[in-house]
């Protein structure tokens, strides 16, 4: 049963929660060249979100982050479609300023959609610290949005001495350290404790035993979110990880859905939530 | 609420291995079996087939050594052992290798072609591979530690029979890469270890049956519980659970002539 805790059993026996909603801070949508997914579909994940107790999965779109041409619509009508399940963060190519002012510019009329932005360093090929990333990361500040960006240990374009310049800049951003630092645990921890506006998010972190427990131990799980890159990750792999760690039913519910609860509070407007899902049950 | 989900009868772990790696301290270390054993409690495992990290890092001399000294009081546990090609004569030959196993309880192989230096084909492995077609003695590879792709499918080539278990194919989508030797050879399984793939194993149960997928954790890099909990839930029959939990690496064991 993989360890002998209350969520322990109801995970086992059910598949999902009631008292331990998950709220998935790291996904994606559609295809991706790399990859064979079986289940990619809006209506797939949300197939995939109801077995496993993911009350909500904020996310980018794949189209968004590979294909300019089609740029972050596809997320902002799969959100409309599901406004009970989905956020979505508005992705920012740097490499094409232009589209992502446009972005900006229009972000208020999608503000019902997102959270914040997403940055996908590694991949667009320009450093978080370069200029034209500057005004997406202005309009975090100001908006005091959650900004979710790709990091990896070593990377030159969103490694720890990267977050650690950004972060010092930009204070007011809600910073997610997507995969948090992947491989570089110790910066990681650092960074956490150094910026109390810095936050781990755990995709494909959960493959990599004695890592929940550093960070439980050495930050605390009130800084750490769930995070699986759906459609990539089965949401009740990442459960099985978090039950399978040496820590606390507490911490869980920290890591599954109280941080998430309290960092989305001010872009979710009161109740509609839990009022969406509320008919959704009642219908 | 929700129907209770079936149990898999138990859990049989084909991707576990013991041992302190020389190249980098691990968070959580598992140098002995009986702290081994206490985790497997915890998780609900029952059984593992385990090799020793020294068979990768130090030598298989040394490895295997361990590794029957790690299992031999613990019936829950089967050995894995590693071999290398027969030209420089470091292990025992053909029969009397199998006997060895036998009497340790070491059920199955493991080669490390990339750190041991050697190309795994024919021309390398020929003599003792031939043997193990035979016997159908189960050889279980790993693309996180010793084989690349590219190796996997030249030593199938060279043994389309062999009974085969690809471990630790990777969590960033090897279904293009893995998928085509499902389909061209028939003893060739993948195992569950870094299968996150969100309705992957529902998908390829599907596609090619239940008798090709084995669980393994990849303990102790990774979590017993990870997979194990996404297993008990896939969308597949509790028939197929069973099999892919354990009753497919009994089977493949069972079908050793050592
Ligand atoms: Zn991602």
């Amino acid at each position: 049963m993989i360890c002998d805790s209350d969520l322990a059993r109801e995970f086992w026996e059910l598949g999902k929660s009631d008292s331990c909603p998950i709220y998935d801070m790291h996904g994606h949508m559609g295809r991706w060249q790399g990859i064979y997914f079986p289940r990619a579909e809006t209506e797939q994940m949300i197939g995939t979100m109801d077995e496993c107790g993911v009350r909500l999965l904020v996310f980018s779109h794949h189209d968004a982050l590979l294909a300019p041409d089609i740029g972050n619509r596809s997320a902002v009508e799969a959100v409309r479609k599901y406004p009970d399940r989905l956020r979505a963060y508005c992705v920012v190519n740097p490499n094409y300023p232009d589209r992502a002012m446009a972005d900006i510019v229009t972000y208020e009329q999608n503000r019902d959609a997102y959270v914040g932005l997403k940055f996908l360093p590694d991949y667009h090929g320009l450093p978080l610290t370069h200029g034209d990333y500057r005004a997406a990361w202005e309009f975090a500040a100001e908006g005091e949005l959650l900004v979710l960006t790709h990091t990896w240990k070593d990377s030159e374009l969103d490694g720890p001495a990267t977050i650690r310049t950004v972060a010092e800049r930009y204070p007011r951003v809600k910073l997610l350290l997507g995969h948090s630092c992947h491989g570089d645990w110790d910066a990681a921890v650092s960074l956490a404790r150094d910026f109390p506006n810095i936050y781990l998010e755990l995709t494909a972190v959960f493959d990599d035993r004695g890592v929940i427990e550093k960070f439980a131990g050495e930050v605390g799980s009130h800084r750490m979110l769930f995070g699986t890159d759906l459609p990539w990750f089965d949401p009740h792999h990442a459960i099985g990880v978090l039950l399978s760690a040496a820590i606390s039913d507490e911490d869980r519910h920290n890591i599954c859905h109280r941080n998430a609860e309290t960092l989305l509070e001010p872009f979710l407007r009161a109740n509609m939530l839990e009022e969406a899902i509320h008919d959704h049950e009642t219908s | 609420m929700a129907d209770k989900s079936p149990e898999p009868t138990h859990f049989f772990d084909c991707n576990v291995f013991v041992g302190s790696p020389a190249y980098q301290r691990p968070l959580l270390p598992v140098p002995k079996a009986g702290a081994l054993l206490a985790e497997m409690d915890r998780a609900g495992v029952d059984r593992a087939l385990v090799w020793h990290i020294a068979q990768h890092d130090a030598s298989p001399q040394a490895g295997n050594r361990l590794v029957v000294e790690a299992i031999r009081p613990h019936e829950r546990l089967t050995g894995c052992w590693a071999v290398l090609p027969t030209q420089t004569r470091e292990l025992a030959p053909a029969p009397l290798l199998f006997r060895q196993m036998r009497e340790a309880r070491v059920g199955a192989l493991r080669i490390f072609p990339s750190v041991h230096k050697f190309v795994a084909n024919g021309v390398s492995l020929g003599a003792l591979f031939g043997e193990l077609v035979d016997r159908r003695i189960p050889l279980f590879v790993s693309v996180r530690r010793g084989m690349d792709w590219p190796d996997v499918y030249a030593l199938l080539e060279d043994f389309p029979d062999l009974v085969c278990v690809i471990c630790d194919h990777g969590s960033w989508g090897m279904d293009r890469l893995f998928r085509p030797l499902l389909e061209r050879y028939q003893n060739v399984h993948v195992d569950t270890s870094q299968y996150l793939l969100d309705g992957g194993i529902d998908d390829l149960v599907t596609v090619y049956g239940e008798r090709r997928l084995l669980f393994g954790s990849g303990f102790p890099e990774s979590y017993f519980g990870g997979m194990m909990l996404a297993l008990r839930h896939a969308r597949i029959s509790d028939q197929a659970k069973a099999a892919v939990a354990a009753g497919n690496l009994e089977r493949l064991l069972a079908g050793a002539e050592l």
